[in-house]
């Protein structure tokens, strides 16, 4: 029974022993996993430090993404509509609450340093009360040296980093009561220039590099925007006071013509009376002189017959001239009515140079005439055209030596024909060519001594050319001969 | 129960004001309101505003807050005044009440003479939700909820929002009738029959092992895990105190504090206001003692999966009634995480309970709500990044 009792008594212990030892088994296992699970609880932890680290900075990354892209169309909209304003006063009005909103910021000042008052005066007030404003602008100006030193060192202030010989950081607080802020220079290339102030009391914006640069940006493009408008306004005054000028100008000078017209008018119908009153007694001098000549009086001896020539030739002349000078004066006053018709050049210029043609002979002048066939037809009156060319041409024959050579062409532009009549005479002076068309010149040489000429035919010849819409010039060369040209319509 | 609302963002403060009431006051037709709630954005905290809208009003009871942004159907307003106009129902009764200097009196004391004032007048009658706005800077808002709850009753129905400014942290209002405020609690309690449903959610997931707060004191964390309360940031995301500190308001909003309740899908959120010399941490509300705390974080999906949630929640605790409007109080916080998402979450809100649907809210700096607890059944809790969905229903 004993011994029953001991061997179950063994088998008990050593069954407890196993499952003991099975237990210590089983509790270690589970240390074991319950280490593992520590260790891999750890091991999460390690990692969900490296997830939220790696989150922060994607957070950060993504939050100055977004600030970049929003400010940069902010910037953009903000541009486009500086850009194009050309009044230094409105630049600042583009800049709305809603633009600096969407740039993430609530409250922005802008100055500009008045170099003659010596001080900054505000141009953008967004945020701010008129009292707060005010008080923001005496402490500036108090300030001055340390704005005007940012400006000149062309350097950006934020809450980030503040340059050298700046106010500090809290005093910008403090004064502009925001938390976090950017001061930029606004740089204008001339006049004044001046700075942009942009804060928020938002607690949670850090100002970053990149709203710096857009700042930046904003400032440089107002500073372009300001120089635009001040040359532009600078353009504008000066044209403004050329258009006064001119206009002062132009007054004067209608003045000046109404009174040239004036003297002209007078001038015209002094000559026009004086003439008149000139022909009748010169009618009478030349019929006494032919009555004379005649012998109708009885005989006349031949002495006193060559005076009573002389008198008729020298009334002829007088005759000419006054004829001119009332041809002229009717011209000029626009009596003479010109009968406009369509003309052959061709055969105007044969005409001349057959009425000419015996003193071209006698001087041994040779005399040519090129008329292309596009040149033919000419819109003119026929006997005022054609005292121009026995002008012209008369001239020419007068001036030119023996042997010389005379010549008439004619060429076309569009519905223009240009006459040009060259001769190989002696030539005008270069100083004289401008006033050969006034009355009365005549060029001071011995060839005009010897040759007889009123003053009056080029002037007549220039007055009837513009009374066809043409105009008249010369080109000459001493000893090489001259070349007298005008236009008329083409027909 | 008839409601009409108005909103203007006209910059001129009284121009905006006649604006808004104007619309609201045309909405309701003949009936006259009884209760006026606006909410407006900072640079319209003026009394003059108050005043001119309490004349207009002609003298009813008008309850709300500053924000730093105003949601309506029409969109997120960074500038405006809106104003909720309710016309009640015969069975509806409604108490309202004030409380100055909250952090003088301490946020129990205030929280409790609340409790009083909302109660006076409305013992006999069935008392049904409580709506409260309270100052967004005061530090223990929870405190404020438990004194309330000493008089309201632990399972009473309070939602509440806290009042944001625009980001400033300065000073934030409160509207009582023809008053602006700061430093105070205003609320209102609903009396008789009324039907609504809320949702509350924030869709910040936990991440790392579960901690204890070893030492406490109200909303001051002394230490977790026995060591200063700032290692826990200090190890996470390699940064030292001072470091830290810079960049306190972002890690705050991305990765605040989750307390676990036991049987809870979703941990209750702690922002950290401050850093303390001692390494202490500083939130928004409180954390007791030995509660399991873990370090959270959240994505913008996450967020507006959590808003989806939210939304459906409370219409599904509306039942079969007809959605009469929304009122939504949204976590400033969320503002700053989604950025310019922030019209998703919105179109979220309008999806669910319909694209016509009344809709009013405001950013806060702190909601008040129950958590549909399994073991806290019914009880309000302060919350941080938030978004609570009221939502009344009528025939």
């Amino acid at each position: 029974m004993l011994s029953f009792i001991f061997i179950s008594f063994c088998l008990i212990v050593a069954g407890l022993g196993i499952f003991l030892l099975s237990k210590v088994q089983r509790l270690k296992e589970k240390d074991k996993q319950i280490s593992a699970l520590k260790t891999s609880l750890e091991e999460m932890d390690e990692q969900a430090k490296l997830i939220m680290r790696t989150d922060m900075e994607l957070n950060k990354t993504q939050e100055e993404l977004d600030k970049k892209i929003s400010g940069l169309d902010i910037l953009q909209k903000l541009s486009r509509d500086i850009s194009t304003t050309l009044e230094e006063k409105q630049i600042f009005k583009k800049i709305s609450n809603e633009y600096l909103e969407e740039l993430g910021f609530e409250k922005s000042l802008a100055f500009l340093w008045n170099d003659l008052k010596r001080e900054f005066h505000p141009c953008l007030n967004l945020g701010y009360g008129d009292v707060e404003s005010e008080k923001i602008k005496i402490t500036v100006n108090a300030d001055k040296d340390y704005y005007l030193d940012l400006i000149h060192s062309g350097k950006t202030a934020s809450s980030v980093f503040v340059p050298n010989n700046f106010l500090t950081k809290d005093k910008i607080y403090q004064l502009f009561q925001v938390r976090s802020f950017i001061i930029c220079p606004i740089l204008a290339q001339e006049g004044d220039q001046g700075f942009i102030f942009v804060g928020t009391q938002n607690i949670e914006t850090c100002i970053t590099e990149g709203e710096q640069e857009l700042i930046t940006i904003l400032a440089n493009q107002i500073g372009q925007t300001l120089d635009n408008a001040r040359l532009f306004e600078k353009t504008w005054r000066s044209q403004q006071e050329l258009e006064i000028k001119v206009e002062e100008r132009t007054s004067q000078l209608t003045q000046a013509l109404e009174e040239v017209g004036k003297i002209s008018k007078r001038k015209s119908d002094f000559i026009s009376s004086v003439s008149h009153e000139l022909r009748t007694p010169l009618t009478s001098i030349k019929g006494y002189a032919a009555i004379l000549l005649a012998g109708k009086l009885g005989s006349v001896p031949d002495e006193i017959r060559s005076r009573l020539e002389k008198i008729n030739r020298h009334s002829d002349e007088l005759v000419h001239m006054v004829n001119d000078l009332l041809d002229i004066s009717r011209i000029e006053s626009g009596k003479v009515n010109m009968n406009m018709e369509s003309l052959e050049l061709k055969y105007i210029s044969d005409k001349v140079a057959d009425l000419l043609s015996e003193q071209m002979k006698t001087k041994n002048i040779t005399f040519s005439s090129n008329i292309p066939d596009d040149c033919q037809k000419i819109l003119a009156d026929r006997s005022q055209i054609e005292r121009v060319f026995i002008n012209l041409v008369g001239n020419a024959l007068k001036f030119t030596p023996e042997k010389g050579k005379i010549s008439i062409n004619a060429h076309r532009s569009g519905r223009v024909i240009q006459v040009d009549i060259t001769d190989t005479g002696f030539g005008i002076p270069e100083d004289a060519q401008e006033k050969i068309f006034e009355e009365f010149f005549r060029v001071e040489n011995t060839i005009n001594q010897e040759v007889k000429g009123t003053g009056l035919g080029l002037t007549l010849v220039k007055h009837i050319i513009e009374a066809h819409q043409g105009r008249i010039w010369v080109k000459s060369k001493i000893s090489e001969g001259s070349t007298f040209s005008f236009t008329l319509n083409a027909a | 129960m008839n409601i009409s609302l108005g909103f203007s963002e006209n910059k001129d403060h009284i121009q905006a004001t006649n604006e808004a009431v104007g619309q609201a006051m045309v909405g309701l037709g003949k009936t006259r309101g009884d209760l006026a709630i606006i909410f407006t954005t900072i640079e319209f905290a003026h009394p003059l505003v108050l005043k001119i809208a309490n004349n207009l009003l002609g003298g009813i009871p008008i309850l709300g807050c500053s924000s730093l942004g105003i949601i309506t159907n029409k969109g997120i307003f960074k500038h405006g005044f809106a104003i909720l106009l309710i016309s009640l129902s015969k069975q509806i009764f409604l108490n309202l009440a004030l409380v100055k200097e909250v952090n003088k009196k301490t946020p129990i004391t205030a929280g409790r003479e609340l409790g009083e004032k909302l109660l006076y007048g409305c013992k006999d009658v069935r008392r049904n939700l409580s709506l409260i706005f309270s100052d967004g800077l005061i530090s223990d808002g929870t405190s404020l909820i438990n004194g309330l709850q000493e008089n309201l009753g632990r399972s009473f129905p309070l939602i509440g929002a806290s009042a944001s400014d625009n980001h400033a942290y300065a000073k934030t209002f409160q509207y009582f009738n023809k008053d602006v405020l700061t430093d105070s609690c205003c609320g209102l309690l609903f009396g008789g029959k009324m039907n609504f449903g809320f949702g509350i959610k924030h869709g910040w997931k936990a991440l790392g092992k579960i901690r204890y707060v070893t030492k406490a004191d109200g909303n001051i964390i002394k230490e977790i895990n026995g060591e200063p309360a700032v290692k826990l940031y200090e190890d996470y995301f390699a940064k030292d105190a001072l470091e830290l500190a810079k960049e306190l308001r972002r890690i705050s909003i991305f990765y605040p504090i989750g307390i676990y309740l036991q049987g809870e899908k979703e941990y209750l959120l702690r922002n950290i206001i401050s850093i303390k010399d001692d390494g202490s941490l500083v939130t928004q509300g409180d954390i007791p003692q030995d509660s399991p705390i873990r370090l959270m974080i959240g994505t913008k999906d996450s967020c507006l999966a959590a808003a989806v949630t939210s939304c459906e929640e409370a219409k599904k605790n509306l039942g079969a009634q007809k959605t009469k409007f929304v009122m939504i109080f949204d976590s400033a916080s969320r503002f700053t995480l989604l950025g310019r998402q922030c019209s998703r979450e919105l179109d979220i809100i309008k999806a669910v309970f319909g694209e016509n649907t009344p809709l009013i809210g405001i950013y806060t700096y702190g909601e008040q709500a129950p958590l549909k607890s399994i073991s806290y059944l019914g009880r309000a809790y302060f919350h941080n990044q938030s978004i609570n969905v009221l939502a009344l229903g009528g025939q």
